[in-house]
């Protein structure tokens, strides 16, 4: 193929290189498409003059302003914690893509354990996000970090509950052969169980991902802007970046687990693009709600997830075994 | 050397710096933080260790459950406090003294029986061995470990309830 050779390492280093770049670059416009959105349902048009006729430049003028600004650090805060709090809340956001199929064997790693790994680094997000509310030293900030904490306790299980019903049914959790577990039928046709599992995946999605209306660490007429609330320039470009990358990274693992992945019609090397096209469905579904909704109660979204999405994902989980155990693995 | 032994050799300095710096520093929130780190770096170890089953585990469980808790009861008894709790370790010598008995122990113990054969490599995937091990030989403890986080549960709750 190729008269260059270098040690595997390296390969690998330059694929994740490029998967990182590529991601970034994706990270950057799925913001204007938010916006792009979010002022259709509102009846207005969103970013327009920068890169006319459709803001096609605004992602970019709008990385340019946030590296240009001051960048201030309140004389109170915990100023190492309040420092690193931003790249300990990216780097895991940026790490559940190494896991991430694109097409068949394209991509950084297809562990055995992918969907686990997904799970497991996503959970750390929450580390960065406790140093920033803390390390700012701002009754805002920690209240909101406080409130995240709760949250992510609350949540973390339903969302995982609701991701493993995919991996019962496939027999593995490697995100390549849960893809080609759903040949036949895609998991979220499954009869029952797969929407049940996809509504509460994508109810325990908009939870883990702060939206509204599960944002109630990021209230803006109480907590002014919850945790980032003391951060500006480069270091809230950083938290921005790492919240979109977590939710696209949510979005790719919800068209992974439930809608066939690259799975389409059409020939293989359209794959990736048939998977990006799903991911940006998950991700346009859990915008339409954000910006329908109105924010809800702390102790409601308690209650939703104790009382409500905890038992019924793992009613789910038992009834999906059973199934399993009944009819066999796999998607027909 | 190769890349492997330069991972273990990073991996375990961060693991021993995170680790003493737990029980060093005065700052209780800081002590957490670096918990956090010390339990990345086992996972870490574990990676090193071509089990990336126990790796992910050891994030979930310890980095992203154990931590979060202890943040949690940080920040709710500071408030209810109402001031910053300052860690204090007291008999430092006396702990260093004990722990590198136990480190010397360990070692001599280790050196006393070199590996005669080289060990056969772990199986390639201990995931499904793991599994079967805990409905099978080992069921009725797993079973017992579900009742003492109940209990724990149940009794959380009932200190946690207020004077009716």
């Amino acid at each position: 193929m190729t008269s260059v050779t270098l040690p595997p390492v390296a390969w690998h280093a330059i694929e994740a290189f490029i998967v990182l770049n590529v991601l970034l670059g994706l990270v950057a416009y799925v913001t204007l498409l938010e916006r792009k959105f979010a002022a259709r349902m509102q009846s207005r048009i969103g970013p327009y003059y920068v890169g006319r006729p459709h803001g096609w430049l605004q992602p970019i003028a709008d990385a340019l302003k946030l590296m240009m600004k001051e960048d201030i650090v309140p004389t109170t805060s915990d100023r190492a914690v309040y420092n690193l709090a931003p790249i300990v809340f990216l780097v895991p956001c940026l790490l559940i893509f190494a896991t991430i199929p694109f097409a068949p064997a394209l991509g950084v790693a297809d562990l055995n354990i992918g969907v686990l790994f997904f799970l497991a680094v996503s959970s750390l997000e929450i580390v960065g996000l406790f140093m920033g509310g803390w390390g700012s030293n701002n009754k805002y900030a920690l209240l909101s970090a406080m409130r995240a904490v709760n949250q992510i306790i609350s949540y973390d299980l339903p969302f995982i509950f609701a991701a493993l019903v995919p991996v019962v049914l496939a027999g593995s959790m490697q995100m390549s052969a849960i893809v080609t577990a759903q040949h036949g039928l895609w998991f979220v046709a499954y009869p029952v169980i797969g929407q049940l599992a996809f509504v509460a995946f994508l109810v325990a999605t908009l939870a883990a991902e702060n939206r509204v209306p599960f944002d109630i660490l990021e209230a803006e007429s109480e907590l002014v802007a919850g945790f980032r609330v003391e951060y500006s320039g480069m270091k809230f470009a950083l938290i921005q970046l790492a919240e979109y990358a977590h939710m696209l990274g949510t979005s790719f693992l919800g068209a992974l687990l439930f809608l066939g992945g690259w799975l389409g019609p059409g020939p293989a090397a359209l794959g990736p693009f048939w998977l990006l096209l799903k991911a940006m469905v998950i991700f346009l579904l859990v915008t339409w709600v954000r910006w329908s909704f109105v924010r809800i109660r702390v102790d409601q979204i308690l209650a939703i997830s104790w009382k409500l999405l905890m038992p019924a994902t793992l009613l789910l989980l038992l009834a999906t075994g059973l199934v399993v155990a009944t009819r066999g693995a796999g998607g027909g | 050397m190769t890349l492997e032994t330069v991972g273990f050799w990073v991996v375990a300095v961060v693991l021993l710096a995170s680790s003493l710096a737990v029980v060093l520093t005065p700052n209780l929130f800081h002590a957490v933080l670096y918990l956090a780190a010390a339990l990345v770096a086992t996972g870490a170890i574990f990676l090193l260790l071509e089990q990336p089953f126990l790796f992910a585990v050891q994030l979930l469980l310890y980095a992203g459950g154990v931590v979060t808790i202890v943040v949690f009861a940080i920040m709710l008894t500071e408030r209810l406090v109402g001031e910053r709790i300052r860690q204090t370790s007291r008999h430092l010598i006396n702990g260093a003294i004990v722990a590198a008995a136990v480190f010397a122990g360990i070692a001599g113990f280790l050196l006393q029986a070199p590996l005669a054969t080289p060990r056969p490599g772990p199986a390639p995937d201990a995931t499904v061995a793991i599994g079967r091990a805990l409905v099978g030989p080992f069921a009725v403890t797993l079973e017992l470990l579900a009742v003492l986080l109940v209990t724990a549960l149940l009794g959380a709750l009932y200190f946690a309830r207020g004077e009716e």
